[in-house]
């Protein structure tokens, strides 16, 4: 049973990437234009994990944060969250107010990214599918050399 | 003379009268007769010569009088001149030598002289203090006119601590009003502590000048930032007794500042500029961010292989190359905005036909409108229309128009053209048929990286569009660029130029 994940950000390019590297990792993977959008696929279907971006149209990361974590059936979602804009300020408050378990600073790196993510859900996204389960293992011998 | 003459009759007069005796005494002496008629003639001749004598004598005495009645006289016109030459002998002096007043007289003139001259001088002393007086009242209401036109505030003190001056300005900025606020005491009337201290450390401390910032609240509760400069008032010659208002006076030594005044500058324009100044960089930096986290994120994905066909490669490559595309336009744009603000452009204006820029322009988008099914159109005005303008520039306000509105422009919309001249000026406008603004939108959409949220799936862009065409329009070219719109309906962009001469 792999895990899945929700990412919100309106960079279409952002998402994509991001939608390609968790999924070739073995985690399921819907994506949202918005934080409204995002609201509404949550209450749809609980994920697992929230990855949202902080400037967005609609419905803003804090905004899309509140609501999960006033939401008692979410309170405890997991949050990260990736943000371009002042990373230190940004930092504090998201830990403080929201409980955001990590912030990542864009640009990021789709590789760090997946290794959050893997800390966060234990390491036991591994037993997922089997590419999923190569590229894990590729991942942790070697992070940094790319496969043939 | 007169004297002479008198002395003589006199004395004849005195033997004659003596003579009568004498006669009588000899008539004894030598037993001789006197004859009734000789001894009467001797008496009447006597009794002549007295009254002549004593009529000469008295009138000597009432001329005597006489010349020192005129001499007073004289003095009463006061002619100082006159009395100066008396004084110094080149005059004929109306009293004789053998005036018994002559000696004082000589000497009262000699004084009244001094006297008048003296009086003279300090007549002329006075006419030009006067002069000076009038001058340093005319230089007064000078500083003072100038004082009151000043825009900073001015304040000062006294040794006292007590206010001496508040300009208009300052009289706004504290709320005083000069008439109670003259003679107060300084903390009285300015609220702010850093200033009040700054004045009496200025005060204290003989020619220093300090500075600092200071931020006050004014009448209408908005926060003003200014920056104090304060100063000793160096003490003035006649200020050896100073009184302070209430009336008791002190002694000034020397060397102690008899008082400080403070200028204060306005430095919340400059705070503001710099708050939108980092602003502004924090904007670019975060708008430049993002064509960077996707090139970055490819770059990464392609190079750990996570590509695995072909197609997904190519995917990627196409997407670097797009999000570097983005970040160059948005560089050139920011540069050019930034250039245009610092005046450092290049600007060649010519004297153009509108219609060929615009017909120029319609070429150039005509791809990306047909890309969407958008009906371009033209619909010019049948006049020649000239403008004095940069042709790149111009070009590149049309391009950022026409672009905007096909972007925003559903499939199948329409994109219309106009041109047309109105009073003295040119104008040309970009009217479509596309998504509209709503009346806050319309109105910040000239705002730097700007971009309507819900209209930003439609197209990318770097929100510097409409700025820079505006910088153009309106700071290179002296024109107008403005919008009317319609939320859903569509807008109308309108940029308005001076007219250049009618080229035959």
């Amino acid at each position: 049973m792999s895990h899945s994940i929700l990412l919100c950000d309106d960079d279409i390019a952002i998402l994509r990437a991001a939608e390609f590297k968790l999924s070739r990792a073995g985690y399921e993977v819907r994506c949202a234009n918005d934080g409204l959008e995002g609201w509404q696929e949550i209450e749809r279907r609980r994920p697992e994990l929230l990855i949202t971006d902080f400037q967005m149209p609609r419905l803003d990361g804090f905004g899309l944060c509140r609501r999960v974590r006033e939401h008692p059936p979410t309170a405890e979602l997991p949050i990260l969250m990736l943000t371009a804009k002042g990373f230190e300020l940004l930092l504090a408050r998201a830990v403080e107010d929201y409980g955001v378990l990590a912030v990542i600073a864009k640009p990021f790196s789709p590789r760090e990214l997946l290794q959050t993510v893997q800390r966060i859900f234990g390491d036991e996204s591994s037993y997922g599918s089997l590419p999923a389960m190569a590229a894990m293992a590729v991942e942790t011998v070697r992070p940094s050399r790319p496969t043939p | 003379m007169k004297d002479t003459k008198a002395r003589i009759l006199l004395i004849g007069a005195a033997l004659l009268t003596a003579a009568w005796p004498l006669s009588w005494a000899v008539g004894l002496i030598w037993n001789l007769e006197p004859t009734r008629g000789l001894h009467y003639l001797a008496m009447g001749f006597t009794f002549v010569l007295a009254v002549g004598a004593v009529y000469l004598w008295a009138r000597h005495v009432a001329r005597r009088q006489q010349q020192a009645q005129q001499f007073f006289e004289m003095l009463l016109r006061s002619e100082p001149a006159q009395l100066a030459r008396l004084a110094a002998g080149t005059e004929p002096f109306p009293l004789l030598p053998s005036n018994p007043w002559f000696a004082s007289a000589q000497e009262f003139s000699e004084r009244f002289a001094q006297n008048c001259s003296k009086l003279q001088q300090a007549e002329q002393s006075r006419t030009a203090l006067e002069v000076r007086m009038r001058r340093g009242t005319g230089r007064q209401e000078q500083i003072e006119a100038i004082l009151a036109g000043l825009a900073e505030p001015v304040v000062a003190i006294n040794a006292f601590d007590e206010l001496i001056l508040i300009n208009p300005a300052a009289q706004s900025l504290f709320e005083a009003d000069e008439k109670t606020a003259a003679g107060q005491p300084l903390a009285q009337v300015l609220h702010c502590e850093r200033l009040v201290d700054l004045l009496i450390e200025a005060r204290r401390r003989k020619a220093l000048v300090r500075r600092c910032e200071i931020e006050l609240i004014d009448d209408e509760g908005d926060s003003r930032w200014f920056t104090a400069t304060c100063c000793s008032l160096a003490p003035s010659e006649g200020d050896r007794c100073v009184k302070s208002h209430n009336g008791h006076g002190t002694q000034n030594g020397h060397g102690k500042p008899a008082g400080a005044f403070a200028v204060l500058r306005d430095t919340s324009e400059a705070k503001a500029g710099q708050k939108r100044y980092a602003e502004f960089v924090s904007a670019v930096s975060h708008e430049m961010k993002s064509p960077l986290a996707g090139i970055k994120a490819y770059a990464e994905l392609l190079a750990d292989g996570d590509a695995d066909d072909p197609k997904t490669r190519e995917e990627f490559l196409a997407v670097i190359g797009t999000q570097a595309d983005r970040l160059h336009r948005l560089i050139d744009n920011l540069l050019n905005i930034a250039r245009i603000e610092a005046g450092m452009m290049n600007v060649s204006k010519n004297p153009i036909s509108l219609h060929e820029l615009l017909s120029a322009t319609l070429d150039i988008v005509r791809p990306t409108a047909a890309a969407k099914r958008i009906t371009l159109a033209a619909e010019f005005s049948p006049l020649y229309l000239a403008v004095l303008a940069d042709r790149d520039l111009m070009m590149q306000v049309a391009i950022n128009l026409l672009s905007n509105a096909i972007k925003y422009t559903p499939d199948g919309g329409r994109v219309t053209l106009r041109s047309k001249a109105a009073e003295g000026e040119v104008q040309f406008e970009v009217d479509d048929t596309g998504v509209g603004l709503g009346e806050e939108d319309r109105l910040k959409v000239f705002e730097r990286f700007y971009r309507v949220q819900k209209d930003r799936h439609m197209a990318s862009g770097t929100g510097l569009g409409l700025p820079l065409a505006k910088h153009i329009v309106e700071d290179v070219h002296g024109g107008r660029l403005t919008v009317q719109s319609t939320l859903g309906k569509g807008s109308v962009f309108t940029v308005s130029l001076p007219a250049a001469a009618q080229l035959v």
